[in-house]
């Protein structure tokens, strides 16, 4: 049926459809939308993971104190959905005048990794898989300090065994750090206290970071975090232990929400020997300030230039 | 109905359709409804434990703490003194109930009164006969050659619960480190920086106090040197090793 020539332009296309044209039409629309819909519908699991809040969530810095209480709110429902325990979590900021320096006397280790589990526990890392920031090497007694040569999985009656040094590796949080250089989405970053965080909300888990460290101080999230309920440590910091998502980098953050108040992070307060000190080095009366005057310092693959701020040094 | 209707009305159910889906894409599927809160855990229940591994009669006396264990009489009678039995090495066999003590908070004065004082006894190569009563209770291993095994060096010939000097200066038993640090100088030096020994508390001193341990907290001053500890597990793998890879030469990071 030929279009009527009088009808106004917007009526002619439409009197062009046949009854045929519209059927086909019709049942394409609906298969398409149908199509559409099934497509859409894991979207609706969505509201689970995550919501337009989080989606919509700005970066890190970009927020004002009262978007920041907004999210540490959203992050506290969160976590109590998927806890069942209320956390504080807070957004502590770096304090004026304050450089953190990490120091680790390789005289005294014994390798006991009573700071590993002691991390785990303050800064609620997955127990399943097992998620470690430290990790602890049991390197041969021959002069070496290539990596590649030290054991993490000694597991001796006792320790220290003769012909053995132990020599915990974690985040050196680097003043020339190659993993922020990597990272495509600037979600890790150093703090202006030294501390090289990662934002949970804004990694995208390319793992390039983890790829560039080299000290491998970096873990990721295959799979979301396990945590028993009873174990989960509420005081929480947003930068620093509150629980991981399932895709998302993470490391050591110097105990962010225990340092930044002024406390001497876990591994520290745990370690039997004494071998780990940490401290302020812009004080020059503090524990590490004397360390770097006074013992002999070795900075762990030095010659890569990461400038890091985590020492070894010897007892003399 | 004429064609143009019909058309509309197609265009309406479609555009309602999409609108319907528009709906059910935004919508957040209902939450569980809301939880009961639970109390909050205490963070003081989740701390680490800065304890050490022993207390010491040093740090009980400056503490202030209950310094009753420090006297066998709160338990024993002074009319019936405890009956002790050495096994086939002459050792004594310690009783259950004093299988955590330290010798160290033992009071020397309750078996050796200050108006008697102990005579040591010497072999002919010169070292100390330990007495028998001592005998697997009392391990002297103070220093690695041995050299420091005489009690009289540390301890006060008449009054075993105080201590003196080499030059002969008395200190009583909270005034230990004082005397760790007349022979062992460069330790004392960095304790006293804060380099030697455990600490917990605050880095900041002005957020508030560091927790620091004397030198007989951690060390037990007969046999200071220590023992070998049993390592906390090691990490575990996701999947089982292969037997021939069960210890990679490189480590899994």
């Amino acid at each position: 049926m030929p279009p009527d020539p009088n009808l106004p332009p917007s009526d002619r296309a439409s009197a062009g459809m046949t009854r045929r044209s519209f059927l086909r039409g019709a049942a394409a629309l609906s298969v398409g939308a149908a199509a559409i819909a099934a497509g859409l519908a894991p979207l609706r699991q969505l509201g689970k993971f995550t919501s337009v809040n989080e989606f919509l969530q700005k970066y890190y810095k970009e927020l004002t104190p009262e978007e920041m209480k907004v999210v540490l709110a959203r992050i506290e429902d969160e976590v109590q959905r998927q806890y069942g325990i209320r956390p504080h979590v807070r957004d502590y900021k770096p304090m004026n005048g304050v450089e953190f320096v990490y120091a680790l006397n390789l005289t005294r280790c014994v390798g006991c990794r009573k700071c590993v589990h002691a991390c785990v526990a303050e800064n609620n890392q997955s127990r399943n898989p097992e998620i470690q920031y430290i990790r602890v090497l049991q390197m041969p007694n021959d002069g070496t300090f290539d990596m590649d040569k030290g054991d993490t999985n000694y597991a001796p009656k006792s320790v220290p065994q003769p012909g053995f040094f132990y020599m915990p590796v974690q985040c050196h949080h680097c003043k020339n750090p190659p993993c922020v250089k990597v990272c495509p989405v600037k979600a890790t970053w150093q703090e202006p206290d030294g501390i090289t965080v990662v934002d949970y909300n804004w990694c995208i888990g390319c793992r390039y970071c983890e790829a560039a460290c080299p000290y491998f101080a970096r873990r990721f999230n295959f799979t979301a975090p396990s945590i028993p309920t009873e174990l989960i440590n509420p005081n929480m910091s947003y930068l620093g232990n509150r629980p991981r998502y399932k895709g998302v980098m993470e490391k050591c953050h110097f105990c962010i929400q225990r340092t930044r108040v002024g406390r001497y992070p876990a591994c520290v307060e745990v370690c039997p020997t004494g071998s780990r000190k940490f401290g302020n080095i812009l004080d020059p009366n503090s524990e590490v300030s004397y360390i770097l005057k006074n013992k002999r310092v070795l900075i762990l693959k030095e010659e890569l230039g990461t400038l890091p701020r985590f020492f070894y040094y010897f007892d003399i | 109905m004429n064609r143009d209707r019909k058309t509309t009305l197609a265009l309406a159910v479609i555009t309602v359709g999409f609108a319907a889906l528009a709906v059910a894409f935004v919508r957040v599927p209902p939450r569980p409804g809301v939880i009961a809160l639970p109390p909050l855990v205490s963070p003081q229940d989740l701390a680490i434990v800065p304890g050490t591994v022993r207390v010491s009669a040093a740090q009980l006396v400056s503490s202030g703490g209950d310094t009753s264990g420090l006297a066998c009489y709160t338990c024993h009678h002074q009319d019936s003194p405890p009956v002790i039995q050495f096994d086939s090495q002459h050792h004594i066999i310690l009783p259950k109930e004093h299988a955590d003590l330290i010798f160290s908070m033992r009071n020397c004065a309750e078996c050796h009164p200050p108006s008697d004082p102990v005579k040591l006894e010497y072999a002919d190569d010169g070292s100390l006969v330990m007495p028998e009563a001592h005998r697997g209770l009392l391990a002297i291993a103070h220093g690695r050659n041995f050299r420091n095994e005489n009690c009289y060096n540390c301890h006060d010939r008449n009054q075993l619960d105080q201590l003196h000097t080499p030059e002969g200066a008395k200190l009583s038993f909270d005034q230990a480190t004082l005397l760790c640090a007349g022979c062992h100088g460069p330790n004392y030096r960095d304790w006293q920086a804060g380099i030697h020994g455990r600490t917990s508390g605050y880095w900041d001193r002005q957020a508030g106090p560091i927790n620091r341990q004397q030198c007989t907290s951690c060390h037990d001053p007969h046999a200071p040197a220590f023992t070998g500890i049993i390592p906390m597990p090691a990490p575990h793998y996701l999947h089982p090793l292969p037997a021939h890879a069960a210890r990679p030469e490189s480590p899994a990071l």
